[in-house]
């Protein structure tokens, strides 16, 4: 009875935290089809914002560059945590918690102190101007971070003396890795990259220092706010989160037939 | 030895101030089965590891087959190996874990068929082809890492505690298949254990070893018997231990005061008259009687196995001492007995090493 | 094996360049633009103390800091009770699908912080949905939701929450259940059991949620903007005002320095508080010898 007690109070708690996480989202997502903004009661609907955001050039390119922020953060960070877990939990020599030290250290330092001492530093030092590249190099410092976290702990449960095996089956070290460690951590360095790029999709106060004058999604967002938020921009975030929202639903269709699998038994 | 597959030629490996291999020399022949007994620590996965090429020698030379392969990667060498967590691929089905080096060595489908085929049917997986790792029993994990590093005939197959995660009942089924398939396959089996019971039972020689030292090699009928190492003679079998002063030195044999009685044993380690010693007899190597004789005492108490049956004797001196006999009605608990051994059948060394 | 230590730093070499020229050097220009001057949007290298001496002597800035605190305080901590059981949950009972509810509580983050927090001040604020809908069926309407410290503190929990239950999850990932099992059986109740069991086994866990959600709040400036009121401002908004409008760097790096400070403070406590790693959780399989 206590158990089921304890099962039933965690599953209400994660079904109001869901909804207190979607709230504003879903809130969004009306006012995105209404005629205003202000006070949008009784609703309105209206498809214009959606007509408008279709032909409005501007927002198209702060989507994409937000889009390029992400991927390629993701990429960055994703690839570097990815092979530095794998070199400190495979080959443990004296050091590797000091560079494991290094890879987390991100994590304690305020996001608007990364964005504004990269801007300082290309800026003042460097001369370098903020742009696409320089925003996606603050971002990935701290996405890789994340990303070190997650691999780090998820790895931790690999066996490598699996991949020993492999090695005196013939497979060279290259081969191992395709054959043997690849397939049973990449769900952990899938979410590495999702992590990341969840990140910096959206990052405002390390992308907003280093981009210069390159427009970004939060950036559009930020420069709106003066005369309130366009509506246009709530109807990107709708059609955002549909789209997140399909990801969700085909990778849950396709764990559910069993065509990936996320977790194998020992 | 004639037709040598592995030999090991002064072989060392530290760990920082650990020494896990000191000066190991071994070399195992074409057809034997060859077994690694010792503690654990003592140094036995070390040696497989550094046989399979997991690990590098700090010195010495690894020889297999005619080649030196002291520096050669793992997976140049073309052995076989069971693990002692068998260490199956947890992603890939039993057929996929089983032809695994076939697929290294880019085997056409047909030789991959064949050779699983033969393997399934030698270690009895035959309708498992299609399950994972997960869905096994122990056992059937066990038999599919044999069959692993079986399938491409190696020239030589390393076994690390293979059945150490066994249930009892298990393991002595496959202690004897696992001797079974040696024979069949007529290549090496270096056999690591630390259950003397599984070295004994399935090899045809044996090492046994200590803190990474070799303390004995030989025919396993020879180390049982003919113990030469003080850590040897303690380590087989169930020995019962005596310490005492050596108060003769006749030829081979050295007589000991060991609380009141003289007792006789092999003398080793250079004993000399005066010198403290500590004797070990096989407790199935001493006889039990009911009549009077010199060192007597009563039954204290009867474990019973079975085939046979210890009894644990209370000397007069007020020692106890185990003996392993066949069961008999007249030695019942508080039944007065004395025992008695041959000089030959005990081993004495210099006490304190 | 011989090439370990090469290995190693073939794999955690690029990184470590990576932040090491991306990360910490930018850091410590800061600590160097600190001692600086700037005049009309200039920095100059003339070394003086005077960023901190400002920074000590006014008391608006340290009333701004000691208010950070507090709300990241109470932010962790609200964030850490909520994060426990959804987190629990997820890697107990998630299996497969275990991503998927992980990544429904990380989605939002695509929305952007600003759409968010907007949204938020329009549920939240005197014309918003919660007190509209109250004032409506004749209720008062919950002033402490308005403008206020209170509405800041939701905002930050809602835009960091998902840390915390990330945190959690990843140190439950190497949590072994069973031994949830053999304290019930030796007679322990599910709450009892979590905190003889399961709390410490996980602090390290508990304790990186507490760092990944009390660092940006300390920093934090648009939640208050938008949700704090008039008197809601937080350090990280005047701290974001200085590389802003007012364009005086140096003292902007100074107060970068000192939040950079107490972060490391914080961590350390947080570290000390873990106590021995061995004992949270860490556990780590054995790599190639
Ligand atoms: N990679 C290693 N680093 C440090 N010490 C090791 C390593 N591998 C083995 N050892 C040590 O070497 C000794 C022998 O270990 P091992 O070969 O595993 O023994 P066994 O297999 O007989 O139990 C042990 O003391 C062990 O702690
Ligand atoms: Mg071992």
């Amino acid at each position: 009875m206590f158990r089921n007690l304890s099962i039933t109070l965690q599953i209400v708690m994660l079904v109001a935290l869901y909804i207190f996480l979607y709230m504003p989202i879903l809130y969004i997502v009306y006012v995105s089809m209404q005629t205003t903004a202000i006070w949008p009661f009784p609703p309105d609907f209206t498809g214009e914002h959606y007509v408008n955001l279709w032909h409005a050039t501007d927002y198209h390119t702060g989507f994409r560059n937000s889009l390029i922020i992400g991927i390629g953060t993701g990429m960055i960070s994703s690839v570097i945590a990815t092979m530095a877990v794998i070199g400190i939990l495979k080959y443990r020599v004296k050091g590797s918690k000091l560079i494991a030290g290094l890879f987390l250290s991100p994590l304690f330092i305020a996001h608007i102190l990364i964005g504004i001492s990269s801007l300082m530093f290309n800026k003042t030092l460097l001369g370098l101007p903020g742009n696409l590249f320089s925003a996606i190099i603050a971002n990935a410092t701290y996405a890789t971070a994340f990303a070190f976290l997650v691999l780090l702990a998820q790895l931790a449960r690999y066996d490598w003396r699996l991949d020993e095996a492999a090695m005196v089956f013939g497979a060279t070290p290259r081969r191992t890795f395709r054959e043997i460690t690849l397939p049973l951590v990449w769900p952990a360095i899938f979410g590495a990259f999702i992590v990341s790029f969840l990140l910096a999709f959206n990052n405002l106060e390390i992308s907003f220092y280093n981009l210069g004058a390159t427009p970004t999604l939060p950036t559009l967002a930020w420069g709106s706010l003066r005369h309130g938020i366009s509506q246009e921009l709530y109807a990107l975030a709708a059609l955002i989160n549909a789209a997140v929202f399909s990801f969700l639903g085909l990778l849950y269709i396709l764990i559910r037939s069993g065509v990936i699998r996320m977790d194998f038994k020992d | 030895m004639s037709d040598t597959v592995l030999t090991l030629e002064h072989v060392s490996k530290n760990f920082g101030a650990i020494t896990a291999a000191d000066d190991i020399n071994i070399e195992v022949g074409q057809t034997e089965f060859f077994a690694l007994l010792g503690p654990s620590g003592s140094g036995k996965t070390t040696m497989l590891r550094m046989i399979a090429g997991l690990e590098t020698p700090d010195t010495g030379r690894i020889v297999i087959g005619g080649t030196d392969v002291t520096r050669l990667p793992p997976y140049k060498r073309g052995i076989g190996m069971v693990f002692q967590d068998f260490l199956l691929f947890p992603h890939k089905t039993v057929a996929e874990n089983i032809t695994f080096p076939l697929k290294m060595q880019r085997s056409s489908d047909t030789e991959k068929a064949e050779h699983l085929q033969w393997v399934v049917n030698l270690v009895h997986l035959e309708g498992l082809e299609d399950r994972y790792p997960h869905q096994l029993s122990g056992g059937q994990k066990q038999r599919v890492a044999l069959a692993r590093g079986l399938v491409s005939r190696p020239s030589l197959l390393l076994l690390d505690e293979p059945l150490a995660n066994l249930d009892r009942e298990l393991r002595k089924e496959m202690e004897v298949e696992i001797r079974r398939f040696q024979l069949e396959l007529g290549i090496p089996f270096v056999y690591v254990t630390h259950n003397q019971e599984e070295a004994l039972t399935m090899s045809d020689r044996m090492a046994i070893m200590r803190d990474g030292k070799m303390e004995q090699v030989g025919e396993k009928f020879s180390l049982y018997h003919n113990p030469t190492s003080q850590f040897v003679a303690s380590f087989l079998g169930s020995p019962n231990v005596f310490s005492g002063r050596v108060s003769a030195v006749d030829g081979e044999i050295a007589t000991l005061d060991w609380h009141g009685h003289a007792i006789q044993a092999r003398a080793h380690g250079g004993l000399k008259p005066g010198d403290a010693a500590t004797c070990y007899v096989k407790s199935e190597k001493i006889a039990i009687e009911t009549d009077a004789g010199e060192m007597s005492g009563e039954i204290r108490d009867v474990i019973f196995k079975g085939q046979y049956a210890d009894f644990l004797v209370l000397l007069d001196n007020g020692e106890e001492v185990t003996v392993s006999s066949s069961h008999r009605g007249q030695l019942v608990k508080g039944a007065k007995t004395h025992i008695i051994w041959k000089p030959e059948n005990a081993d004495g060394f210099p006490a304190g090493e | 094996m011989k090439n370990n230590r090469l290995f190693f730093w073939v794999l955690t070499g690029p990184g470590t360049a990576f932040l090491l020229l991306f990360l910490i050097l930018p850091l410590m220009s800061i600590v160097v633009f600190s001692f600086w001057r700037t005049e009309s949007y200039h920095l100059y290298a003339d070394w003086n103390l005077d960023n901190y001496r400002v920074l000590a002597t006014n008391p608006s800035y340290v009333t701004f800091l000691l208010r950070s605190l507090f709300m990241a305080s109470v932010v962790s901590f609200v964030s850490l009770v909520v994060a426990w059981p959804v987190a629990f949950f997820i890697t107990r009972y998630g299996g497969q699908f275990k991503i998927i509810l992980l990544l429904l509580t990380s989605t939002p983050f695509l929305t952007g912080e600003i759409l968010r927090v907007t949204a938020m001040q329009q549920i939240l604020g005197p014309i918003g949905l919660i007190n509209m809908a109250l004032t409506t069926f004749g209720f008062d309407p919950v002033t402490a939701l308005m403008y206020s410290k209170t509405a800041t503190a939701i905002g930050l929990i809602y835009l960091w929450l998902p840390f915390m239950v990330l945190a959690i999850h990843l140190s439950l990932l190497n949590f072994d259940f069973e031994l949830l099992q053999v304290a019930k059986v030796n007679g322990a109740r599910p709450l009892r059991a979590f905190w003889e069991v399961t709390w410490p086994l996980n602090r390290a866990g508990s304790a990186i949620g507490v760092v990944l959600v009390f660092i940006p709040t300390l920093a934090s400036s648009i939640t208050s903007k938008f949700l704090g009121g008039p008197n809601g401002a937080l350090f990280g908004n005047i701290l974001a005002h200085q590389f802003g409008s007012t364009g005086t760097w140096a003292l902007g790096s100074a107060m970068g320095v000192v939040l950079f400070v107490i972060s490391l403070l914080v961590l350390y406590i947080v570290w000390k508080s873990i106590g021995d790693l061995n004992r949270s959780g860490i556990t780590i399989k054995g790599g190639a010898e």
